[in-house]
């Protein structure tokens, strides 16, 4: 078993669902989920197995290289498991739909194409599935065309200017050291000038911040994420922009190294705490434009730009915690949002809309929706016993230890936003008042349930035992030349600060039973529609009574002149005075033949004045 | 072992005791200020135990879930405070998992509230979130200023550090902390000026318009164990905590008669007049504080 039989089948999997589809779908469906299972399951089994092979000799003098380790492993992993479910998650949600061969096609292209990105040796490597990522995501985001179209065209002119910086630095890399093999280049670039080694980061820094959405290079992420279709959303937020994190990682700590990387510049203007300090403007402003969103989806994808900032923030302090923070972050903002796109995915499946302010009272008519969602909520805002709380508390405490007490602030306030938003969230959609239009819902179907299950159970899994993913991650850190942390299955020990989450489950399990005894013990409660209480008795007509609409008002009045995307209208001012100069530019073609003639006449004319003049030739 | 779990069950019931004493305390208190003789002070025990007694209105799954969960939240909060020797859960996380299970009441008060469905309910509970994104900016400052001064995340070390020298209140850098962090404990406790969220004759008391028979005796003892946590949060962090029970329960009475009498007086702020007062000057003064503790420790 290598490294090319498992991108062969990621591949070849891909094709033949396209060429399966055209016999029937249903064949096609179940290949498809077949393929990705296998992909996870083949995954799985290299774990803990580093491999490294060279599988083409001489593209223009240059080695193509394989190999898996424990970072690729983890990324792998994870885009094995979240692209199998969001398969799993497409069969209903995309039937009935039109190019449905083309969209699994596509959906399976770009999961191997990123697993094809995790396991390059080298650059070259990289840079092809890279490119494969790009223009896959690019067709799956225009799918539903109309606006989605547009948001696919943001999307790809990002890509390729983030391509671009990627061709840059990858060339100058090979000039400099004539290789692009990773393993290689690491050792040599400790003798470069720390000029260039700035040079080399900031190049791929643009390439990786934008497709990781760091601020300000955010804007193609809130259009993208909102208009594709839903479970494109789960793989784009959970996994897709996750490779600009794994590109950072690899760059930062591989390819440069920690010394090199933490020791550029000094103080505040050094690389490191410049880059946490966008991390935490990426945090806090994103969860604030969160809170105005009206879309479902709209605000899960702002939501994303300010999760992926602890992710940078964690990853850029540069201390073993931080570190194992950020990429704990990043695993488990691929679970939760993944979840979060999958039930609001369900939700509009059903009522078709996923406008805030319409929806509501779905919890009693999609109970696992609801429950899922709750857990997804929890671990975004953090709650102890999620997930989503162990990698903060190693961001924030490794912060305030370190003495980066504002960073701390910064990235703690954002989680105060994040309970705003979230909290809209589950209530606008599940709680409250069921709208008459959708009295008669049904169930979502299983296809859509079993992902939403599967995901919170993880979360919940490793919110308790969070020593399971911290395990693999502390190898990472080993392996990048931090020290070894003190893991334990239920936290981390040491002796500024131990965390212990099977206490805070017992403690929370005995709690909840005494007072579940003595809700038990009390007077029985008798179950009342809303207008019972409300009206007290009386008639009221069936309307909406419920308060949904412009939730957070009189916060949103007081913040929401601070909170215009002044980047994203500055980049449409550049494409607009780009359209207007090539306008102007495109006037040169008139379509008269009498103008072209003028111009050769006129072209001529300066010569011959030239000549006459200055007797150059 | 059997100490530890005589303190694991011991530590509620004391907050419990505490905190109901709390509640009557304040109604009696409120009354002879405003010159009325007061209901008698186990008025809150008797209300308790005559509305578990009573027959409530349920609205579903979650209505019911969400006032246990925010019960036993709070409960699980008060097993991570030290006060006096007793500290049951000292070493499974410190001050950041108390920051973060505190969240867990309120936000399960919240999703209970949620699906009753009541505009006077939602209304509370968008004020609520927004007055404690209000007065959270200066709390994290005023925590994280603790935290960065003595080096740790633990508070059974904030204490311990606080009884070798002297109380955080009356050094330097922290007593601007010490002050932001009574200037917003009233909002934190949601009673006057900043009661928009439980507003009785605005919004029928918004969260717990809904809340009848054990459904409000249980969010009762949860606002009972909400007073607890906050003044003795401050008393940890700022009055040294306390080396035996007694000296610990007297310095949290002496903050919250304090609190009430600054507060009695007062009307009810609109909820943008509460952001802006809280988010300008406790959080000048938490972010002062701040400043000098990171100059100090440089």
């Amino acid at each position: 078993m290598s490294l090319e039989i498992l991108l062969i089948i990621a591949f070849g999997g891909a094709l033949l669902t396209y060429l399966l589809g055209k016999l029937s779908s249903r064949v096609r469906d179940s290949f498809a989920v077949v393929v990705s299972l296998a992909l996870a399951a083949f995954v799985a089994y290299f774990y803990g197995k580093p491999v490294e092979k060279t599988f083409y000799l001489g593209f223009l003098g240059l080695d193509l290289i394989l190999r898996l380790n424990m970072l690729s492993w983890l990324f792998a992993i994870t885009i094995a498991v979240i692209g199998a479910l969001s398969v799993i998650f497409s069969l209903s949600y995309i039937r009935g739909k039109e190019k449905t061969d083309f969209y699994f096609f596509m959906m399976l292209l770009v999961n191997a194409a990123m697993l094809g990105i995790v396991l390059a040796g080298d650059l070259v490597t990289f840079y092809i599935f890279w490119e494969m990522m790009s223009w896959g995501a690019f067709l799956l985001i225009s799918y539903n065309k109309g606006p989605a179209l547009a948001a696919g065209m943001k999307y790809i002119i990002m890509s390729i200017l983030g391509s671009m910086c990627f061709l840059f630095g990858m060339l100058s890399l090979s000039v400099s050291f004539d290789t692009l093999n990773i393993a290689r280049i690491a050792p040599e670039i400790t003798s470069a000038s720390s000029a260039y080694v700035l040079f080399i980061l900031i190049v791929f820094g643009i390439a990786f911040g934008i497709k990781n959405a760091v601020l300000p290079f955010h804007t193609w992420l809130p259009d993208a994420h909102s208009e594709a279709p839903a479970p494109f959303s789960a793989v784009l937020s959970g996994i897709l922009i996750k490779m600009g994190t794994y590109g950072f990682l690899l760059v930062f700590y591989v390819i440069v190294g920690f010394k090199l990387f933490l020791g550029l510049g000094s103080g505040l203007l050094s690389f490191h705490t410049i880059l946490c300090f966008l991390g935490v403007v990426t945090i806090i402003i994103p969860t604030f434009i969160a809170i105005l969103q009206d879309d479902a989806k709209r605000l899960l994808a702002w939501s994303t730009v300010g999760q992926a900032g602890y992710i940078i923030l964690g990853i850029s302090f540069g201390t073993s915690l931080a570190l194992a923070g950020g990429i704990f972050h990043f695993f488990n903002h691929a679970l939760f949002k993944a979840l979060l796109f999958f039930a609001i995915g369900a939700v509009e499946f059903r009522t078709r809309t996923r406008d805030l302010n319409s929806l509501g009272g779905l919890a009693e008519k999609m109970p696992i929706v609801f429950t899922t969602t709750f857990v997804g909520i929890f671990a975004l805002i953090g709650v102890p016993l999620t997930s989503g709380f162990v990698s903060k508390w190693l961001i924030y405490k490794t912060l305030i230890l370190e003495g980066s007490p504002f960073l701390a602030f910064f990235a703690l306030a954002g989680t105060w936003g994040t309970i705003l938003y979230s909290y809209k969230l589950i209530h606008n959609v599940f709680l409250g008042q069921l709208p008459e239009k959708y009295k008669d819902i049904q169930k979502s179907p299983l296809s859509m349930q079993v992902p939403l299950i599967i995901l919170s159970l993880f979360i919940v899994l490793f919110g308790i035992l969070p020593g399971i993913p911290l395990k693999v991650i502390n190898t990472i850190n080993t392996s990048l030349g931090f020290e070894s942390l003190n893991v334990s299955l239920w936290g981390i020990t040491s002796e500024t600060g131990t965390l212990n989450t099977i206490n805070i489950l017992f403690g929370l399990l005995v709690a909840g039973i005494i007072v579940w005894l003595l809700f038990r013990l009390g007077a029985r409660s008798v179950s009342v529609p809303q207008e019972d209480s409300y009206a007290a008795g009386a008639h009221v007509p069936k309307e909406k009574y419920h308060y949904t609409v412009e939730f957070y008002n009189p916060l949103v009045r007081m913040i929401r002149p601070y909170l215009r995307d002044v980047i994203d209208e500055f980049y449409y001012e550049i494409a607009a005075s780009l359209r207007r100069v090539s306008d102007r530019v495109r006037r040169i073609y008139h379509g008269d033949i009498g103008y072209y003639v003028t111009y050769i006449i006129l072209f001529l004319a300066m010569f011959i004045f030239i000549q006459l003049k200055w007797k150059p030739w | 072992m059997v100490v530890k779990i005589i303190q694991l069950i011991i530590s509620p019931l004391l907050a419990l005791v505490v905190g109901v004493f709390f509640l009557g305390l304040a109604r009696k208190i409120m009354a002879r200020i405003h010159r009325r003789y007061g209901p008698p002070l186990v008025q809150p025990v008797i209300d308790i135990i005559r509305l578990f007694y009573q027959k409530g209105v349920s609205h579903g799954t979650m209505f019911d879930l969400g006032v246990i969960f925010s019960l036993a939240g709070s409960i699980l909060v008060v097993l991570f405070l030290p006060f006096g020797k007793i500290c049951p859960l000292s070493n499974s996380g410190g001050l950041l998992v108390i920051l973060y299970v505190m969240l867990i009441a309120p936000l399960s008060l919240a999703l209970s509230g949620g699906q009753g469905a009541n505009p006077n309910i939602s209304i509370g509970i968008s004020r609520k979130l927004i007055l404690s994104l209000g007065y959270e900016v200066p709390l994290l400052l005023v925590v994280l200023t603790v935290m960065t001064h003595y080096k740790t995340i633990s508070i059974v070390e904030i204490v311990s550090a606080q009884q070798s020298t002297t109380w955080a209140f009356i050094s330097f850098p922290l007593f601007l902390s010490g002050l932001s962090y009574f200037l917003i404990l009233p909002a934190i406790l949601g009673i006057r000026p900043f009661d928009v969220s439980s507003a009785p004759q605005e919004i029928s008391s918004g969260l717990m318009v809904e809340y009848g028979g054990k459904y409000l005796a249980l969010a009762t003892i949860e606002h009972a164990f909400v007073l607890f946590i906050s003044i003795s949060l401050f008393v940890n962090l700022f009055l040294g905590g306390a080396s035996n029970l007694i000296i610990f329960f007297v310095k949290m009475l002496v903050v919250f008669v304090l609190g009430l009498f600054v507060n009695a007086v007062f009307p009810r702020f609109r909820i943008e007049q509460a952001i802006k007062y809280l988010w300008k000057w406790p959080t000048l003064l938490a972010f002062l504080g701040l400043i000098m503790s990171v100059i100090a420790r440089r």
